[in-house]
């Protein structure tokens, strides 16, 4: 810390003065190795100053100073330095980030009702090898493939790293797998398309050993697909001897619970904000 | 002088030592021990019960033989991990109703002191008199147990796994339930401000919630802050629903503004059972003239729930939530046995509702809710 | 010396006979070693070699309730000695809410043997202290060889070893010591206004209000009154009583400046914060006779073998004008130790009876007593000889032995020794210290989880500090030992989980399934076990990380510069003035007899 100190103001007080002797190329590419002209045929200290690495070493030969690509892997402004008995010579340079190589997709939401418009957001970033963002347009090409179906794709252009589309769910639950391809890389996720709301909640009335059931017809969304086991189911009994209610969740398709029945008795069920249909029922002896 | 220091300080120190031994109620202890009146006859078994002495509290019955020990112990000090065994009875209140010369009605109010709260139990007790001293008569009856049999238990249950710390950061995470407050009521009562209303999980997968609410001035500030605390169900299954009141001690409606509420969902691991049935529910009035609202519990599984949380929400002729109760139900679930229960309803409210819907919440030692 | 009493007298007057003999002869040089005074050296050895074995087992941070707590304060002292403001209890406090010295000397300690052996090595040095000073104290009212005995019970005192391996009072033990120390200091000023002894008086005064105030303000009664009694009675022919009471007046009095300088951050503190909590049941406040184990524990193993010598304290107390201060004092102390036996503390005190806790004042009353069982020990060696020695020495082993075996037979038992190391490591690893946690069930073993994690606690052991209302309006103590006080410890508890995120509140480690049912409903899940299940940790998942709570408590950095330097200042002068200044008689080398002004039979000759 205390090098990066002392190199940063040595490099601030000597850059305006001496700026114009060590000429490096306007741009490089991040990775790849470059050299340093300079006036200077002396050896001394050549600093290498860049966002996330400062670097010192001695050079003999001061009008051509090699800089190896493992020391620009990150993108960004670098200044580079070069001290000897005669005082200090320095230069700027831009380090940009090489061609696409990764991405990173965030796909929303993890699970997602079936049927909801533009309820799946895919975003890319794209990366370059060295995890620098790739801020010069790109082509990336979402992919979307629900269950055994074609896949369907789109591509989109990413600007200033960043690539993003909607889509809509699926009529039919199950997983969706959202991909994101950009020359080698590719990235997928996986949203959980699930049923949505219970639609035409039915119960009918069994007596099974002398006791009184009540189950549902299997309960579905209004796209016809299951609604997960573990839903709870509310029924809600009313008799002679009060009020009953039971919170049953779906097991296999169905909720089903067993209620005593005393007199007439009528019989409502609901599930979360949903409501179903009304039984009255007799109480057998 | 010395003979006269002594003696005077030797008088001072044991007139000294009676004096407190009155005011600390060692006059009040050595009447507990005795049965002479029927409030004392009860007094007695009581205090036997606090001190969790059951062969003492069991032989001063008047029927001591016809009594089940195992039942009266679980009638009064609980068994199975029930409420009654976290327990303490801390006093009690004992007055007569009724009474002649070979029979007296005594009615005791008990405060316990449990690991939920204060618990406070109203009780009528039959004392008969036995020579010269009073002795209670406790209801002969043989504790209920479930008959030996098989329940098959095929119980849904959801685990989560959380992406790893390791993990990149655009590695897709599970998203949090969707949850909303499907309703919302704010009340003035005498001394404070009651937030109420209903919640529920909209998701597929199972939600732990929490509720709370900030109540803002006219200035936009922030006045209190509160939450749900036990007045909610914080382990809601898909669709289910849960009544939660948010109370604010000492808060005047008119200095509100506004309520932010924040209704709070994480994913966490849960499992569908027990699966509770309430029935037999009805408003009544109580023997102290309180409005309550009773039932039954019956646990339709095959695990014994320990202690029971029922929570009722109340709806007037629009359907609006206008008061959400609660009770902690001071014995335990056992498979298949109905167990009664009875939560307070304000006076002024009990007129006003229309319906009302109960939902339980459980805590089992085995796992909890 | 060594004349036999007649065998008819009573055997009270026998013993009486026996000790005007003992002072009479006091110039004959006396070769029965029974008859000579045991030296202090022997003494402050004994007491080494009786405590030291238990110290260095480190007893107290097993089997007490406070010894603990002790250490805490003083970790925080090693770590921020200038910075009395400790985050780490009910989301912050002040410590200078307890006076420092103790844990100030613990901390200096530490950094050369660690916090645990540092606390044994100054509650080591209490003890020594105590022999010491029970034996200046009591020269005060008998002779050399009386004292001595005295000094040598005060090492088997059940009292003491109640406090330090039961109570685990440091401060107690460590203050009424110095607090002894002064005692003759202040005789001497007031008697002979020697100006040496005001400022050793002084200075030792402050060190000993440094260590713990209470043991000063109720010694002042209890100790100071009479002695200022006795010095008006040995005042030197030529002086007025009124002459000795306007220089006890000056020592009062500087004393007290003293003791508003050296403290001034606790005043500033206590002023600003007066204790307004609602009282906090505890054992000591109730009538021993009403529940046996309280009359073992607050009665019968503190004072062992002294109940049987009480009846005799009283009689040669009142027969002899010049113990009988020392007399009423003791039997005034014994009275408040007593507690709600008696109704005296209630009427003393007020309100303040339901703040304060009764059994330091039996350690007081044993202290007054010690001088006349010294006096009795001595008369019973002469008339019995080896046998009573024997016998006394057997007493008080056996009171001892009664106060170190009360700590397993005892139905109160401390959860010192719970091993919380899990517990430890849990706080100090993945950024769970960004929480407040809580312990419920841990009882005294709460001090040791916060000493060594990083994480903060909305809980804590000092009742004093605690300002925030959800402990402060139920009239419970630890929110850890909540289910103790009943319906005021769970409603306390209840408050503070609900407002578990204004707090932070997000980890609870459960020692006792009582509790679980409570944090269940109020939405913690069990995320974790130890110890085969004996701890359960369990976190609510909405809490937001704990954030600093703004408190008008904090001390400025004055109050901190001054709470670091005074006080262990003071003890620093305190023993800086004995080295440069010794005592006038220890550089004579001799006692100056003291003229015997009373025709009553005379019990004690002067120091000097």
């Amino acid at each position: 810390m205390r090098a990066l100190v002392i190199t940063v103001m040595v490099a601030t007080m000597c850059c305006p003065l001496l700026a114009s002797d060590l000429k490096a190329p306007a741009t490089v590419v991040a990775g790849t190795d470059f050299v340093i002209a300079s006036a200077e045929s002396q050896g001394g200290t050549f600093y290498l100053i860049g966002p996330s690495l400062v670097s010192k070493r001695e050079v003999q030969n001061g009008s051509e100073i090699s800089v190896p690509g493992d020391e620009i892997k990150s993108a960004g402004v670098y200044t580079a330095l070069l001290c000897s008995g005669a005082g200090c010579v320095s230069t700027d340079f831009y380090v940009k980030p090489s061609s696409p190589a990764r991405l990173s997709l965030l796909a929303h939401p993890s699970r997602v009702r079936v049927a909801e418009p533009n309820a799946i957001s895919a975003v890319a970033l794209v990366f370059d090898k060295f995890r620098n963002l790739v801020v010069e347009p790109a082509q990336v090409e979402f992919q979307a493939v629900a269950g055994e179906a074609q896949p369907i794709s789109q591509s989109r252009t990413a600007a200033n790293g960043i690539a993003w589309i909607r889509l809509t769910s699926g009529k039919k639950e199950g997983p969706i797998k959202v991909g994101a391809i950009i020359g080698p890389a590719k990235e997928l996720r996986v949203v959980r398309q699930v049923a949505s709301d219970a639609c035409n909640l039915r119960i009918k009335p069994e007596w099974a050993a002398g006791k009184f059931y009540v189950s549902t017809d299997p309960v579905r969304d209004c796209s016809g697909n299951a609604v997960p086991d573990g839903t709870v189911v509310s029924f809600t009994k009313t008799d002679r001897s009060g009020k009953t209610t039971v919170d049953a969740p779906v097991k296999r398709g169905i909720a089903r619970v067993q209620m005593p029945v005393d007199g007439n008795a009528r019989i409502f069920v609901a599930s979360g904000v949903v409501t179903g249909n009304e039984l009255n029922v007799t109480g057998k002896q | 002088m010395k003979y006269v220091l002594s003696i005077s300080i030797g008088a001072v120190t044991f007139l000294l030592i009676c004096i407190a031994w009155l005011q600390s109620g060692g006059l009040a202890r050595e009447r507990m021990r005795s049965s002479r009146t029927p409030d004392e006859a009860t007094r007695l078994l009581l205090t036997q019960v606090q001190a969790r002495n059951w062969d003492k509290a069991l032989s001063s019955l008047a029927n001591t033989n016809d009594v089940d020990k195992a039942s009266f112990v679980h009638d009064l000090g609980g068994s199975n991990g029930s409420l009654l065994t976290y327990a303490t009875l801390e006093k009690f209140d004992v007055w007569p109703l009724h009474a002649n010369e070979q029979q007296a009605t005594v009615r005791a109010k008990l405060h316990y002191s449990t690991a939920v709260g204060p618990l406070d139990d109203v009780r009528d007790f039959q004392v008969q008199r036995a020579g010269d001293t009073w002795k209670v008569s406790w209801p002969a009856g043989k504790l209920e147990k479930p008959a030996p049999q098989v329940i098959p238990v095929n119980y849904l249950r959801w685990d989560v796994i959380n992406r790893g710390a390791e993990d990149d950061w655009g590695v897709q995470n599970v998203d949090s339930p969707q949850v909303r407050i499907v309703s919302m009521n704010a009340l003035q009562r005498p001394d404070r401000v009651v937030i109420l209303g209903e919640i529920v999980n909209e998701d597929t997968i199972p939600a732990y919630i929490n509720v709370g609410a900030t109540l803002l001035r006219a200035d936009g500030n922030a006045m209190a802050q509160e939450n749900s605390f036990d007045k909610i169900s914080h382990i809601l299954l898909p669709k289910q629903v849960s009544p939660y009141r948010i109370d604010f001690p000492g808060v005047q409606l008119k200095d509100i503004k506004s309520v932010r509420m924040d209704a709070k969902s994480m994913l966490v691991p849960a499992s569908a059972d027990p699966v509770i049935a309430v029935n037999r529910q009805r408003l009544e009035t109580d023997p102290l003239g309180k409005k309550v609202l009773r039932g039954e519990l019956l646990n339709q599984s095959g695990q014994i729930v320990n202690i029971p949380h029922v929570l009722a929400s109340y709806y007037d002729g629009s359907g609006k939530v206008i008061w959400v109760s609660d009770g902690y139900v001071d014995q335990e679930l056992q498979p298949q046995i109905p167990v009664s229960f009875a939560v307070d309803l304000p006076d002024d409210i009990a007129p006003k509702v229309q319906n009302y819907h109960v939902t339980v919440n459980h805590f089992s030692s085995s796992h909890t809710s | 010396m060594g004349k036999p009493a007649p065998a008819n007298l009573k055997p009270l007057r026998r013993i009486k006979r026996l000790l005007s003999f003992v002072w009479e002869d006091s110039k004959t040089v006396e070769t029965n070693l029974l008859r000579r005074p045991i030296p202090l050296t022997a003494i402050a050895l004994l007491a080494i070699v009786v405590h030291a074995p238990f110290l260095f087992m480190e007893l107290p941070l097993t089997t007490s309730y406070d010894a603990n707590l002790h250490v805490f304060f003083a970790s925080h002292y090693a770590h921020h000695w200038f910075n009395p403001w400790n985050e780490k209890w009910f989301a912050g406090f002040s410590q200078t809410t307890y006076p420092p010295l103790g844990h100030q000397w613990i901390a200096v300690f530490s950094l050369l043997v660690g916090l645990r052996m540092a606390y044994m090595l100054v509650q080591l040095a209490a003890i020594v202290l105590l022999a010491i000073g029970v034996y200046r104290f009591a020269r005060l009212w008998v002779d050399e060889r009386a004292a001595s005995y005295a000094a040598a019970f005060s090492v088997f005192l059940g009292m003491v070893s109640f406090l330090v391996y039961s109570a685990g009072q440091l401060s107690t033990t460590l203050s009424a010591p110095i607090y002894l120390l002064a005692l003759p200091y202040f005789y001497h000023w007031s008697r002979s206004a020697d100006g040496r002894a005001l400022l050793k008086g002084v200075v030792l005064v402050l060190a000993a209000a440094s260590v713990h105030h209470v043991t000063l303000i109720f010694g002042s009664f209890l100790f100071a009154l009479p002695v200022i009694w006795l010095a008006c009675m040995d005042r030197k022919p030529e002086t007025s009583v009124l002459s000795v009471l306007f220089r006890a007046a000056i020592f009062a009095v500087l004393a007290g400046i003293g003791v508003g300088a050296v403290l001034f951050p606790y005043w500033v503190e206590i002023i600003r914060h007066p204790i307004e909590q609602i009282p906090i049941p505890h054992a000591s406040r109730s009538n021993l006779l009403l529940n046996m184990n309280y009359l073992i524990n607050y009665f019968i193993v503190p004072y062992g073998a002294l109940i049987l010598a009480m009846p005799v304290v009283i009689w040669l107390g009142a027969g002899s004008r010049r113990l009988r201060p020392l007399m009423l004092g003791f039997w005034v102390a014994l009275l408040l130790g007593l507690g709600g036996t008696t109704p005296v503390p209630k009427w003393l005190f007020g309100r303040a009876f339901e703040i304060l806790t009764f059994e330091r004042f039996t350690l007081s009353a044993a202290l007054l007593a010690l001088p006349i069982v010294g006096l009795i020990a001595a008369s019973l060696i002469d008339r019995f000889g080896g046998k009573a020695a024997g016998a006394l020495a057997l007493a008080s082993v056996l009171s001892m032995a009664l106060a170190m075996g009360w700590l397993t037979w005892s139905p109160f038992h401390t959860l010192s020794g719970l091993n919380v190391n899990s517990v430890v490591e849990f706080l100090n690893r993945g950024g769970h210290d960004h929480y407040r946690y809580l312990t419920l069930g841990f009882g005294n073993a709460l001090p040791k989880v916060s000493t060594y994690a990083h994480a903060n606690s909305v809980d804590g052991e000092y009742n004093s500090a605690r300002l925030l209302p959800e402990m402060t309006h139920y009239g419970s103590a630890q929110l850890t030992s909540s289910k103790f006080f009943g319906t005021a410890g769970m409603e306390s508890l209840r408050a503070m989980l609900k407002h578990a995120n204004n707090y932070g509140l997000k980890y609870i480690f459960v020692h006792d399934p009582y509790y679980e049912p409570m944090i269940a409903f109020a939405g913690w899940r069990q995320i974790e076990s130890y110890d085969s299940g004996s701890i359960t940790v369990w976190s609510k998942e909405d809490v937001p990380p704990a954030r600093p709570i703004q408190s008008d408590a904090m001390p400025t950095p004055l109050e901190g510069l001054l709470w670091g330097t005074l006080p262990m200042g003071s003890s620093i002068l305190a023993i800086v003035l004995a080295i440069l200044l010794p005592d006038r008689h220890k550089a004579r080398g001799r006692f100056v007899p003291f003229p015997v002004r009373t025709t009553e039979p005379e019990f004690a000759r002067e120091v000097r």
